[in-house]
């Protein structure tokens, strides 16, 4: 792992243009889902309107209550005679055309106040995320055309740009279109009455385009794709959550024009180096320095210090737990400590000596009789 | 993938949350499966999730009878590439089983790439190729018992 990772900058063609720009410090950023999460639902309900039924719904009539010995419930009547409606319970929640339990009311706390430096945070650990292809892939983003994470795409590329047809063969000559086509094939019909309500279709999100504010075409790069379904544009200097990471989930795929991409050291910072844009801000350093715990766990220094794995060669008598049983027949080393004598045996090849058959013996070739009568 | 990022941080990322997720039964007794492209047993699990670990094997029925072998390169080279890091191999479905499985054995295993995976790999290709095999028709069944077969007989000369 290089200590400044660089990143390709890409050219029209989707070829490397011969350019890299160092990866600025916010990708360092630490991805933490858990924030993310938290400020994306406050933030979410930030743009919400207030909506109540009527303050009289439910209410208008002058229904009173029969009291007892009528034998029907207590509930309100509606009082007179000559129509069906007469005689009938009213008010209660549980009546039809009574109110509703609980009317809901404009003055419902509909705002969320977010923290500047969660949002912040969040923002950072968004765009962190952004750089991590299994993350992409894992929100579901097509990019396995795609060359490289973060994906940066020169100026040149965007210096005439004023037409969607350029945009879109931009993004299919950088890979990115494959996305766009998951987007456009997803849109459907909304559910219920969303429909109504000026949300008719639903659809998933596709790239993100992030271009820099202060460059000359910046407005016509943003009018050129605003028409391509599921992209959308943003400015590196005001960056939104809801779009790094629709959903709260993490890994937006994102387009970097060069500008936009060379901006954001200015943007959020270092570790050590304020902002320049936003006061007082430093990015958020990683608590630990290393994510890889794998290697943590096996690294010298965490080795030197725990105590050694159960389960050795020691054999003990009975077969005490953590202590692994090896068979001496089959492990040597066990044997030659149960048996000693094993290694001379082995050694001297004593196992394959054949037993030499003596003929001579005193006796032999005499039978029983003379040897008992012998003497 | 910079130092930030790790595989034990987007299994815990991902753990519960991804695309690719499937969930099946019943809660109580829930099998979370994965669609993920590189999973041999399609299970999501750290072992087999192929998104996280840095070398990860897919097996998958390929056009016209191949079977195609993928596996990752070098995550510090290509992690962060989707382009070019994956390794594809595809199988001739004129090869003969047991050379495309020495084949992908010898892929996963050798070279300490995954030699966990071995046998679930060749479990997958196997699968596959049976899979791909034409599938013969059932015989028709031959009337079974004296009163079948006079019915069977009977029918045939009525008509």
């Amino acid at each position: 792992m290089t200590t400044r990772p660089t990143v390709t900058i890409h050219g029209a063609d989707g070829a490397p243009c011969g350019n890299t720009a160092t990866l600025p410090s916010v990708f360092k950023a630490p991805i933490r889902p858990d924030i993310v999460q938290k400020v994306h639902t406050g933030m979410a309900k930030n743009k919400r309107q207030p909506y109540a039924v009527s303050e009289k719904a439910g209410h208008q009539t002058s229904a009173e209550s029969w009291g007892t010995g009528r034998a029907v419930a207590r509930i309100p009547r509606v009082s007179g005679g000559g129509t069906h409606r007469a005689g009938q319970a009213a008010f209660g929640n549980q009546c039809r055309s009574g109110r509703m339990f609980a009317p809901t009311k404009v003055w419902r706390k509909w705002h969320v106040k977010v923290n500047l430096g969660q949002k912040r945070f969040a923002t950072a650990s968004a765009l962190a995320a952004s750089a991590a292809a299994p993350l992409v892939q894992a929100r579901g983003h097509r990019i396995s055309t795609v060359p490289e994470l973060p994906l940066v795409i020169a100026d040149s590329a965007f210096s005439t740009m004023n037409k969607t047809r350029t945009a879109i063969e931009l993004l299919k000559s950088v890979g990115a279109y494959q996305d766009v086509t998951k987007a456009s094939k997803s849109r459907k019909i909304r559910a219920g009455k969303g429909k109504l309500r000026g949300r008719r279709h639903r659809q998933r999100r596709g790239p993100l385009v992030i271009i820099n504010p202060a460059d000359e075409n910046a407005q016509s790069v943003v009018k050129s794709f605003r028409n391509i379904p599921g992209v959308e544009t943003a400015s590196v200097t005001s960056l939104n959550l809801l779009q790094l990471a629709p959903g709260g989930h993490l890994g937006r795929f994102v387009v970097w024009t060069e500008s936009a991409f060379n901006a954001l050291n200015t943007v959020y910072g270092t570790t050590v180096t304020p902002s320049e844009l936003k006061k007082d801000y430093l990015l958020p350093s990683n608590i630990v320095s290393n994510a890889d715990i794998g290697r943590l766990i096996n690294s010298a220094e965490v080795q030197a210090v725990v105590r050694p794995a159960k389960g050795g060669p020691r054999q003990k008598k009975g077969g005490k737990a953590g202590v692994l049983k090896k068979n001496p027949l089959r492990n040597r080393q066990v044997l030659l400590r149960l048996n000693p004598y094993a290694k001379a045996f082995s050694a001297q090849k004593l196992g394959c000596v054949k037993v030499e058959k003596v003929n001579e013996r005193p006796g032999k070739g005499e039978t029983f009789k003379t040897i008992i009568n012998a003497d | 993938m910079s130092s930030n990022v790790s595989s034990d941080l987007v299994w815990a990322i991902t753990r519960n949350n991804s695309s690719y997720i499937v969930k099946r039964g019943p809660i109580k007794d829930q099998i979370i499966f994965t669609r993920e492209p590189l999973s041999l047993t399609n299970q999501h699990t750290r072992k087999h999730s192929g998104l996280v670990n840095e070398k990860a094997v897919g097996v998958q029925a390929g056009e016209s009878g191949n079977v195609v072998l993928i596996t990752k390169r070098n995550a510090e080279k290509h992690g962060n590439k989707p382009a070019s890091l994956y390794n594809i191999t595809t199988f001739n479905k004129h090869k003969s089983n047991r050379k495309i499985y020495s084949a992908i054995a010898s892929a996963v295993a050798k070279k300490s790439y995954r030699a966990d995976l071995r046998q679930a790999a060749v479990a997958r290709a196997s699968a596959i190729k049976r899979s791909q095999k034409p599938v013969k028709a059932t015989p028709e069944s031959k009337p079974r018992g004296v009163k079948a077969k006079k019915a069977a007989e009977g029918g045939v000369s009525s008509a």
